[in-house]
């Protein structure tokens, strides 16, 4: 967080930027890091004995079910970090989307953003053009789709079918401000965010 | 059933020609994963996907910091530049051209990804390659957006029948096809411990594994269930036989 507030000291930007929690299995984190954030009243919820589950979802069950002073009605969990490096780890946070997929997950990387579609619900997604787009993607990650429909893309779908092995709409392009989607099967929703922004 | 033996000896150092797979290297707009030179050593022949021409322009000097960058670049030129070429820069292109790599203009092929247009040829129409043991070792292949990765994740799937490995700085990744019970022979001084199997595109019904620290015994997978992730291998030797095509993944050891 210091490197992205460069003419700020160090240690006031941590202290700006200070978590409530720090959740996991707790393998990775830095004694250093405890440490300071422990000394700041950051709570620390070890969950090392579970190794059943990623921690991330740790993280969204603890946000579902123990965050105090919530208003869950109608919650939306951004997911910062939740792709590149190992495919393991990344298929494990998609499959985080698809575990819970009643809530609303959005993975964020520097270059991109992904989130469920579920097939329970027409979709209407409002295109933030000033910082996301214009490529995306419709991926059936988990299942084929027999059918899905699109308005809004450069290259629409009409009740096509779509799978790995076959066609996946991918290097699409948003056209305008407002895309629909509705598929008989969940999609991921991808689309690029624009570099230089704030 | 047939065995399919995989062993990831492309990521070890040194040339060896008694291995009877032929390696083609396919480099991708994404950062040069710093074991490239070693990929490409292996490889008999050399393409770039278009932008993956600036990649290797710009970044394989810096994996040589003490050589001069020109004499990297001749080093390390590409047979060919395949792909839609709205990525690749003027310089670039001038450069690897003069130095006599072919350059082949896809542009008007719209509906194929730049991975897929490199696939294809290094399969129909690389010459002097013997392809009845071919590998395709793909650099760059994931990060950045991931409708990119997706769409070379589904390059595994759509041709099936050719090995062909993504790869980046962190892991690894190949299709495990279901017609085929899987050997993995594990080269531990460059990859592991940190595994997965992953359904991608379709539930699979029963997998069974040995070798793994949580095994799988006719297990079920799919996503909104479970899917094998920060598995662990055990020792030298995977075994690996699926209902459906699971994509295996393992991590790549830093240096």
């Amino acid at each position: 967080m210091p490197l992205l507030f460069p003419s700020d000291d160090a240690l006031d930007v941590r202290q700006r930027y200070k978590p409530d929690i720090i959740k996991g299995d707790m393998d990775s984190v830095r004694t250093e890091v405890l440490d300071f954030y422990t000394n700041l009243g950051t709570k620390v919820a070890d969950e090392s004995h579970d190794q059943d589950t990623t921690d991330l979802h740790k993280c969204v069950a603890y946000i579902r079910d123990f965050t105090p002073n919530l208003d869950k009605s109608n919650l939306c969990i951004l997911v910062a970090g939740a792709l590149g490096g190992r495919f393991d780890h990344e298929a494990g946070n998609l499959n985080v989307l698809y575990r819970f997929s009643t809530m609303r997950l959005i993975l964020l990387s520097n270059d991109c953003l992904i989130y469920l579609l579920p097939s329970t619900h027409h979709h209407e997604i409002y295109i933030q053009s000033a910082v996301e787009g214009p490529h995306c993607g419709l991926i059936p990650i988990g299942m084929p789709s027999a059918s899905t429909t699109t308005t809004g893309l450069q290259w629409d779908l009409n009740n096509t079918k779509m799978g790995f092995g076959d066609l996946v709409s991918t290097s699409n392009l948003v056209q305008g401000e407002k895309v629909t989607v509705q598929s008989s099967s969940d999609l991921l929703w991808t689309i690029s965010i624009k570099a230089c922004n704030g | 059933m047939d065995v399919m033996i995989h062993s990831s000896t492309f990521l070890l150092p040194g040339n060896d020609h008694s291995s009877s797979v032929t390696y083609a290297l396919v480099v991708l707009n994404q950062r040069l994963p710093r074991f490239t030179p070693i990929l490409w050593n292996h490889a008999q022949v050399r393409v770039c996907a278009d932008g993956g021409a600036n990649r290797l322009f710009d970044e394989m000097p810096l994996l040589f910091p003490r050589d001069d960058a020109i004499d990297v670049r001749h080093r390390y030129k590409p047979d060919i530049i395949k792909g839609d070429m709205d990525s690749i820069r003027t310089e670039v292109l001038d450069f690897y051209t003069n130095l006599g790599t072919k350059v082949v203009d896809e542009s008007h092929d719209q509906d194929t990804t730049d991975l897929r247009k490199c696939v294809a040829y290094v399969r129909d129409l690389a010459p002097n390659l013997d392809k009845s043991n071919l590998c395709i070792l793909v650099a760059g292949a994931l990060g950045g957006r991931f409708d990119h990765e997706a769409g070379n994740i589904n390059v595994l799937y759509c041709f099936s029948t050719i090995r062909i490995i993504l790869l980046s700085d962190d892991c690894l990744i190949y299709l495990l096809p279901r017609t085929h019970h899987h050997e993995i022979h594990i080269q531990s001084s460059v990859e592991g411990p940190h595994c997965g199997l992953i359904p991608i595109g379709m539930t699979s019904v029963s997998t069974t594994t040995a070798g793994l620290q949580w095994d799988l015994t006719n297990t079920e997978m799919r996503f909104g269930d479970l899917v094998s992730t920060s598995n662990l291998v055990q020792g030298e030797k995977i075994t690996v036989q699926s209902s459906s095509d699971l994509l295996w993944t393992i991590s790549i050891k830093k240096r």
